[in-house]
């Protein structure tokens, strides 16, 4: 036992800790660097992507649905546009509305839940009726009949819908995971000193929800891209927007992809995005729980 | 001081569809703690003892009886106005690990109380700091090395230290010691028992010490009063070394007959009371509630309960009371 | 090979390492340890003493990152167990080592009656008359004091802590096994139960003549039913021998703080002193030198460099160098 150690603990150097154990948890596994180097590219990919290409893409008319080759990597499409401008410049949409989504179902999911499991007698009943009747909204349905009426031409106007459709299983897993820390020591200590609600909630409550909060907000994440992706490749959306889904339902449905092999890597290339996506991201929830337990963070 | 009569709590047990069952956890208890005393409430889990001490922390309501702390009866208050009463009273847990955030460091865990306090009193972040090494100096342990580390970095007697720290950021008037020990290593033990020994004498703070461990007890309440509590009930109480050198109760005999004797160091008593059946919950609420258990029992023991009588020191509710030597002898 | 008698057990220089981030830690550094046939041992340590590692390596059921590098565990009738691998292990467990793991309490099926659990465990040994194997287990179950045939149809709900701790000692014993190792038996039981299946272990060990270890945290436990005494402490057994000498005049500056740190009944409270510092863990035991001297009084120069030989006389053994010139050494006796 040493007890050469600085004093001090200030806030700041706190947070240093912080960053530098999450690298450190982040170094332990390589998979978590592929999932990370994988996230950062998409992330880049959204916010860059659009810049990188002329708008509107140009279109080769001589070009329709060529196979792949060094000026065309994914071929292309009816049009002869690049499939693989289409997939990059279609990232911002998908990565915003997920985004949004995710944000979404989460404040409101861990609000509802916190408030619910944490006060529990009227409140929990009232915010769990509530979060019952969402779960029972049947949400393919709905969107269908709201896409007669809206066109979803803003990521974030699809990231709202969805996530008011999805928030109720994470309010139903907050409120569980509250109900049992509630009952810890430490809990009832800062209620015995007389510390705030507020401090008890944000402060001793939250931080130690945060792996399971950081995880379900990934995995909302994924959970929302398959939808709206789904929802466009369904046709129920207009193909104003370019996406990842529109290229799925194009190829398949004009291009023929599933019978003839010429529009096949239009039909590929916007898959192996969303399953490499997908891919980086389940590979960084694994380091979550270490990420936000101090314990796991320092070994 | 704080003074409790007549105390009941009864759970409702979740039952069939015929409804439900009603298990009674105490049934009126009276007790007082002097400032600066200590009282220990000693009996097997699901006496009681437990719920007791929570509901003096006032973690948990009580359904009849009352506790009236320096004078004013708290049923008289509304609850949000019980609070700062109760806040005199800090509960320590039995259990360290859960009763430290793993989350945060020690120095946020003294931190969020002391701005509290300071709030309070109008002091500044230069006291906050200063408190908290005060503080963590006062239970016997090195600020410089516990305030920027996890609870997970410390042993088992330090965090127990740590959360007695933080009992006393509100300058309590009395501690609850719950089991306090009973998760902390052998070696460790004796430490924090001392420490709530050494916090009576000098912040003249109360002990309220619930344990199965009468040894332990005797070790930080030796001069105060003891309680031997039996199904919600208190079955003998009095001075603690009176009560330990003297039970009449056969409840208390049990229990002091159960205590390892430490051959080569000490022999056992010459007398042993053995209970004539295990805790039984399901047992008849008719009569004396030991009467089952009790090697002594007669007709008039299971059909009367018998009630708490005192010879102005000692109190016992038994028919048959009878000193018995049951507790070891120091070898020669 | 079935043994009807008691057997003896000689545990010699075992070492048992865990793999960590930080490279293999020892958990046990060359423990020897001999329980004679017949009697009860008791080993009293703190956590981290390495006192549980012990008793897996008995079973040579040490688990990864775990394992015993070297030394070796001899149980007569089975010979050396670290040696022992797949079937002939399984096998000895059970029918010849019966094992009461820590919170037994807790280690039931709660899925099934403990009868059933216990055909189950018949079958896995090849019992072939299992009928017999019941009837057993109501007699055992009896003896301690319990309605056999009502317990063989309950399940783990509906026993008590008391009562699932005595259904751990009959699967112990049911298979006939003659080295019983319980494992912190009575923690997380009442005073009044400790002292009834204290009574039962004490009881049962005499009449079906078994070898039994107990490993414990609790002094008391161990001074109420052992006949001789393994202190331990950092992965070391520094102190060893009968009880009543061991409780009565420790040697070892260890023993002495542990038996001073023990609230008593009797005798003056305030002579119980604290003991300073803290046990190690398995990244804070020290490389070299005695494992105590960071919480020792009698520290010597020596204690720095060398780890202290355990040294044996009048049956007592004691690993300290500041006692160690009370005792002359000599070859330890061993049990045949």
């Amino acid at each position: 036992m040493t007890v050469t150690s600085p004093v001090a603990p200030a806030p700041i150097s706190l947070r240093r800790n912080f960053w530098r154990g999450v690298g450190r948890v982040l170094r332990r596994k390589p998979s978590r660097m592929v999932g990370v180097a994988i996230v950062v590219l998409f992330v880049f990919m959204g916010i860059f992507g659009p810049l990188l290409y002329p708008n509107p893409l140009p279109r080769d008319d001589n070009a329709l649905y060529a196979s792949p080759s060094w000026a065309h990597p994914f071929g292309t499409d009816f049009e002869g546009t690049d499939v693989l401008a289409l997939v990059v410049t279609g990232t911002r949409y998908v990565l915003l509305a997920g985004l949004a989504t995710a944000v979404i179902t989460v404040a409101l999911g861990t609000a509802i839940g916190l408030l619910a499991g944490f006060h529990r007698g009227r409140w929990d009943t009232v915010l769990m009726r509530l979060t019952d009747l969402q779960l029972t909204i049947p949400g393919l349905p709905l969107l269908l009949v709201l896409s007669t009426v809206w066109k979803f031409t803003s990521p974030i106007e699809m990231g709202v819908v969805l996530g008011l459709l999805g928030w109720g299983g994470i309010a139903r897993a907050v409120r569980s995971q509250s109900l049992s820390l509630r009952e810890r020591g430490f809990i009832e200590a800062a209620k015995g000193l007389g510390l705030p609600t507020r401090h008890i909630v944000v402060r001793e409550l939250l931080p130690s929800m945060a792996p399971y909060i950081a995880m379900n907000m990934l995995i909302a994440v994924t959970g929302a891209i398959y939808a709206q992706v789904g929802l466009f490749f369904l046709g129920v959306l207009p193909f104003d927007a370019n996406n990842w889904g529109v290229m799925l339902n194009l190829s398949v449905f004009g291009g023929g992809a599933l019978s003839s092999t010429a529009a096949l890597p239009y039909l590929l290339a916007p898959l192996l995005a969303i399953l490499l996506l997908t891919l980086g991201i389940v590979l960084v929830v694994d380091a979550m729980d270490e990420i936000f337990n101090p314990r796991l963070r320092e070994e | 001081m704080i003074t409790a009569s007549g105390i009941t709590k009864t759970y409702k047990q979740r039952g069939n569809m015929l409804g439900a069952r009603a298990v009674p956890a105490l049934r009126g208890v009276d007790f007082r703690i002097e400032k600066g005393g200590a009282v220990t409430f000693i009996g097997e889990s699901g006496c009681g003892k437990t719920t007791l001490g929570r509901i003096v922390a006032g973690l948990e309501t009580y359904d009849g009886g009352d506790i009236v702390i320096d004078g004013t009866p708290m049923s008289s208050l509304k609850p949000r106005h019980r609070e700062p009463f109760f806040r005199r009273i800090q509960l320590i847990h039995q259990d360290p690990y859960s009763a430290l955030n793993p989350t945060r460091t020690i120095h946020q865990t003294l931190a969020a109380p002391l701005a509290l306090r300071a709030k309070q009193t109008g002091r500044g972040k230069a006291w906050m700091e200063e408190r908290a090494r005060e503080l963590l100096a006062l239970v016997g342990i090195d600020p410089g090395y516990v305030l920027p580390r996890y609870p997970h970095q410390l042993s088992g007697g330090m965090r127990q230290r740590v959360v007695i720290a933080r009992a006393l950021t509100v300058d309590p008037e009395v501690l609850v010691a719950d089991e306090s020990v009973s998760m902390i290593d052998v070696s460790l033990r004796l430490g924090v028992l001392a420490l709530l020994k050494d916090l009576r004498e000098r912040l003249n703070v109360s002990v309220l010490f619930i344990t199965h461990d009468i040894a332990t007890a005797r070790y930080i309440g030796g001069d105060g009063e003891l309680y031997v509590i039996y199904r919600g009930q208190v079955v003998e109480s009095g001075p603690t070394e009176r009560v330990i050198s003297g039970p009449v109760h056969p409840y208390t005999q049990s229990l002091l007959s159960a205590i390892p004797v430490l051959h080569g160091v000490e022999r056992p008593g010459p007398e042993r009371v053995v209970p004539t059946e295990a805790l039984n919950e399901a047992h008849p609420d008719t009569g004396c509630l030991f009467a089952r258990r009790c090697p002594f029992r007669t007709d008039r023991c299971e059909a009367e309960l018998p009630s708490l009588v005192s010879d102005g020191e000692q109190a016992h509710a038994c028919y048959h009371p009878q000193r018995r030597n049951v507790i070891p002898v120091e070898a020669a | 090979m079935t043994r009807t008698s008691a057997p003896g057990v000689r545990v010699k220089d075992l070492t048992v390492v865990y793999k960590t981030p930080a490279g293999e830690l020892p958990a046990l550094g060359g423990v020897s340890l001999s329980l004679a046939p017949g009697t009860i041992t008791g080993i009293v340590g703190e956590s981290g003493s390495g006192k549980s590692t012990l008793a897996l390596s008995l079973l040579n059921a040490v688990q990864p990152p775990g394992r015993i590098k070297e030394g070796s565990v001899e149980i007569d009738g089975l010979g050396n167990v670290v040696e022992l691998t797949g079937e002939e292990l399984r096998r000895a467990r059970g029918r010849q080592v019966g094992y009461v793991f820590q919170a037994a309490q807790n280690s039931l099926n709660p899925l099934k009656t403990v009868g059933k659990q216990l055909l189950d465990l018949g079958r896995s040994h090849d019992f072939d008359d299992l009928p017999a194997l019941l009837k057993d287990a109501r007699a055992l179950l009896g003896r301690m004091g319990l309605d056999g045939g009502r317990v063989l149809d309950s399940y783990q709900h509906e026993l008590s802590g008391g009562m699932r701790q005595r259904v751990g000692i009959m699967f112990a014993l049911v298979l006939n096994a003659h080295l019983v190792v319980l494992d912190e038996p009575t923690t997380a039981l009442d005073m009044i139960t400790q002292a009834a299946i204290l009574k039962i272990v004490r009881d049962v060990h005499h009449e079906r003549g078994l070898t039994t270890l107990i490993i414990t945290h609790d002094m008391g436990v161990a001074a109420e039913v052992t006949d001789s005494l393994a202190v331990m402490y950092g992965g070391r057994v520094v102190e060893h021998g009968p009880t009543t000498e061991v409780l009565g005049s420790p040697r070892h500056p260890y023993t002495k703080g542990l038996i001073r740190a023990i609230p008593r009944l009797s005798g003056d409270i305030d002579e119980a002193r604290a003991l300073p510092g803290r046990p190690p863990t398995l990244g804070t035991i020290p490389k070299q030198g005695c494992v105590f001297r960071e919480r020792c009084p009698l520290r010597i120069a020596v204690c720095d460099t060398v780890d202290p030989e355990p040294v044996t006389r009048d049956a007592r053994t004691v690993a300290c160098h500041a006692v160690g010139h009370l005792a002359t050494p000599v070859v330890p006796k061993e049990y045949v």
